[in-house]
């Protein structure tokens, strides 16, 4: 069932790659969109449509000088991008990418754990730590403010997000995100659609709140804080931040389309055009990915931002109860009706 | 074996980092340290459940709070106060009191190690086995755990609203703003 140790080894390191790569890709697909929804071009001078804008971006932060302030809490001030780029990383290796054994032989996933779901939400919980820390190494009053609000704010979205993530446990029955796919919660039965799709539409809020996207870009928000957290951070330390904010839309994508929208397989009908297209490992989960990749920057184009008691009143009044009605549903409908 | 040894050694600076460091919020990281090194001990002792939720609970949610009350407070290393002198001594003897017990356990009072059904019996401390126990056999002793912690929420909000008497339910929101200069570092 589980691959050699080195195998393993190779698939981490490949998995970091293309998620670095992915990254960079990432902001100018999102630069180009952001342009098309503003009615301009983006950029697209460097190389055909662009395409070498993200070599040039990535040239231009490590050359630039790395400003370290004075009165930092130097430690701490070095070591919190890297945390949040190290847990960012970690976070995406429990989400499968295809049935067992697809992947020329071997398994689609970095680790198969019986809990990877919680797996996930520890990691990009720890992940917090890179932000909050930042902040306050930076010693600016700005710095602070922003990683207050993100901690805060994490915080009291986790809960509407572990509420939203309740219902498809229960239905499964399991922690572990393979058998979750394999499982296809939607199939069991139609009572418990209403539970589910309450469940996804929480876990969508939930998602983009805890990936700090527009509209809940409190901890960056450069009216009033500059930068938030990374008000102080430069060159490649910047970089590592931005990267990190980036891997964990995606690792947010991934959960969202393995928890609700069958991750790695596609709908039956596609066996019809070629038979055993429908569990082709990777292609499926990166195109429900970039699905809701779409639909974080499309969100960007549109909202605006919350106003900090917004957010707060929103995620525990309204998220928090709308995913324990979730939860609440599904469990009535799995005690009384099934 | 080895592995446990160099865990312990990562816990044991980060106990030693809680109580030494000047700066309140290095010696919160010290602690955080100290639960992820737990949390590690678990996954080598297959209770990956565990682990996790000794990460997602103490890791990612307690010792944020813990930081961001220090944070919002903005905490400076401060020399005890003068009526709290008295505790140290206390502290010492509690310590001792406490190593002693450990002590006694470890080595006089030896416990027979878990045998191979009773190992298999916990299916690697998955959720369902941890559930299946809790629900049944420890069925009494968790809810009376879930009567303490319901004291306690009920206690805090109680001791926040005394003198407070214009306070809603509700969540003000207000982000109170550290006004004072930072200095540390």
């Amino acid at each position: 069932m589980s691959d050699p140790a080195i195998v393993t080894f190779i698939k981490a390191l490949v998995l970091v790659l293309v998620l670095l790569g992915g990254f960079a890709y990432m902001t100018l697909i999102e630069r180009r969109l952001l342009g098309r929804f503003q009615h301009r071009l983006g950029p697209n001078r460097v190389g055909p449509f662009g395409l070498l804008q993200p070599i040039a971006d990535a040239i231009k932060a490590i050359f630039k000088e790395d400003i370290v302030v004075t009165a930092a809490d130097k430690v701490v001030y070095v070591a919190a991008p890297a945390i949040s780029i190290t847990f960012a990383l970690v976070a995406f290796g429990a989400i499968p990418a295809g049935p067992a054994k697809s992947l020329f032989g071997y398994n689609p996933w970095v680790m198969n754990l019986d809990i990877g779901l919680l797996y996930v939400l520890a990691m990009t919980s720890v992940g917090v730590y890179g932000i909050f820390l930042g902040g306050w190494a930076s010693n600016s009053k700005y710095s602070l403010l922003g990683s207050l609000r993100s901690s805060a704010q994490i915080i009291s979205y986790e809960l509407g997000m572990g509420l939203a993530v309740l219902s498809v446990i229960m239905i499964g029955g399991t922690l572990n995100l393979q058998k979750l796919v394999e499982l296809n919660v939607w199939s069991i039965s139609p009572w418990l659609w209403p539970g589910l799709a309450i469940a996804f539409v929480a876990m969508l809020i939930s998602g983009t709140a805890e990936i700090n996207r527009v509209p809940f870009d409190l901890p960056e928000a450069e009216q009033e804080l500059v930068a938030g957290y990374q008000t102080e951070y430069s060159s490649i330390k910047w970089a590592l931040y931005q990267m990190a904010e980036y891997v964990n839309m995606f690792t947010s994508a991934a959960l969202i389309s393995t928890l609700f929208l069958g991750g790695w397989r596609a709908p039956g009908f596609f066996n019809a055009i070629i038979p055993g297209m429908a569990s082709w490992p990777i292609i499926w989960l990166v195109a429900k990915m970039a699905l809701f990749i779409f639909f974080f920057i499309w969100l960007k184009a549109t909202l605006m931002r919350l106003r900090y008691d917004q957010l707060m009143r929103f995620g525990w009044l309204y998220l928090f109860e709308i995913g324990l009605f979730a939860a609440l549903l599904t469990g009535a409908v799995i005690a009384f009706v099934l | 074996m080895l592995a446990f040894v160099l865990l312990a050694i990562v816990m044991l600076a980060g106990g030693i980092g809680v109580i030494t460091f000047k700066q309140p919020v290095h010696a919160a990281l010290s602690l955080v340290v100290t639960l992820l090194g737990l949390a590690v001990t678990y996954v080598t002792l297959q209770a990956h459940f565990l682990a996790a939720i000794q990460v997602i609970v103490y890791a990612g949610a307690i010792m944020v709070l813990f930081l961001f009350v220090i944070m919002l407070l903005n905490v400076q290393g401060q020399e005890p106060t003068p009526h709290l002198r008295w505790m140290r001594p206390v502290a010492y003897a509690v310590a001792l009191l406490a190593a002693a017990g450990i002590a006694i356990t470890a080595f006089v009072d030896r416990a027979p190690l878990p045998t191979a059904d009773q190992v298999a019996a916990l299916q690697g401390g998955t959720a369902e086995a941890l559930g299946t126990a809790l629900f049944s056999h420890y069925v009494l002793a968790f809810q009376l755990v879930g009567v303490l912690l319901l004291t306690g929420i009920v206690g805090a909000v109680s001791l926040s609203q005394r003198g407070n008497p214009a306070a809603k339910g509700a969540p003000s929101g207000s982000e109170a703003a550290p006004e004072r200069e930072m200095s540390h570092g």
